[in-house]
């Protein structure tokens, strides 16, 4: 059951991923043309992501949050007799950036419900970067340490 | 109420409460992963780690509900402070890269 809940999460990281990544694409980096392939990355239309990425952001924490005891009584035990401490501190910042990541949902809703008027242009670019860097961040990390003993030969 | 004023001091009442619960153990509540127990505010390990993640986070959000609610009087009569929304939580995620320095350079 953990090992489906984890491959679960883990997929669902993935579709968060490419929303996020392609709405922070469009805001920070936009095209007006969608000629070749990194072009259309960048030209799609960004708010029609914000409500899928909410719904994957807050999914992909709450199973998270369940097969979380499972890492903090196994996997962390595992690695602080191991002494992987930066691997531990990954894990303990990826925590935190996700739980700052949830507070900052609705004022990413907000940004994007409507068109952005001069002064809320910033805003948006820059809460969408930062989810989109925790989201990131959250996923390289949870990948790195659930592989980390195939990944460093341990 | 109005969103456009509101949201971003949740935002940032959100980060700034969540970094003082982990830093001074703020738990509402704490689960003992290994036992299957629950028990009220930051408590000591029992039998195995002890989990104060999703207290903080519920001490966060009712913290930062009630700092928005709060701070409706004072902030409905200015324009929509939209900077304290990324700028504060960013902040914090800085400061939480401090806090666990150790991990990293010991």
């Amino acid at each position: 059951m953990a090992t489906f809940l984890v491959i679960l999460h883990g997929l669902l990281a993935v579709v968060l991923l490419g929303g996020i990544t392609h709405q922070a694409a469009s805001v920070a980096w936009p095209s007006r043309s969608g000629t070749g392939v990194i072009r259309s990355f960048r030209a799609v239309s960004g708010s029609l992501y914000t409500n899928a990425n909410i719904a994957l952001f807050i999914a992909t924490a709450t199973l998270g949050s369940i097969i979380y005891p499972l890492y903090r009584v196994s996997v962390r035990t595992y690695l602080e007799n191991a002494r992987l401490n930066s691997a531990v501190g990954s894990f303990e910042l990826k925590e935190q950036f996700i739980a700052v990541g949830l507070g900052m949902l609705p004022f990413y809703w907000l940004l994007w419900r409507r068109p952005p008027e001069a002064g809320a242009t910033f805003a948006r670019i820059a809460v969408t970067l930062m989810l989109a860097f925790i989201v990131w961040y959250g996923f390289l990390v949870g990948h790195v340490l659930n592989n980390i003993r195939g990944l460093f030969g341990l | 109420m109005n969103t456009d004023k509101v949201f971003p001091i949740f935002a940032a009442a959100f980060a700034v409460i969540y970094v003082l619960a982990v830093q001074y153990n703020w738990a509402l509540f704490t689960y003992h992963p290994k036992t299957g127990e629950w028990g009220w505010l930051g408590e000591p390990a029992r039998n195995g780690p002890p989990m104060y993640w999703y207290g903080w986070l519920v001490t966060s959000t009712f913290g930062a509900t009630a700092a928005s609610l709060l701070s409706w009087p004072v902030v409905r009569r200015w324009p929509a402070q939209l900077w304290l929304g990324w700028l504060v939580p960013l902040v914090v995620m800085l400061i939480f890269v401090y806090l666990f320095r150790g991990f990293f350079v010991r």
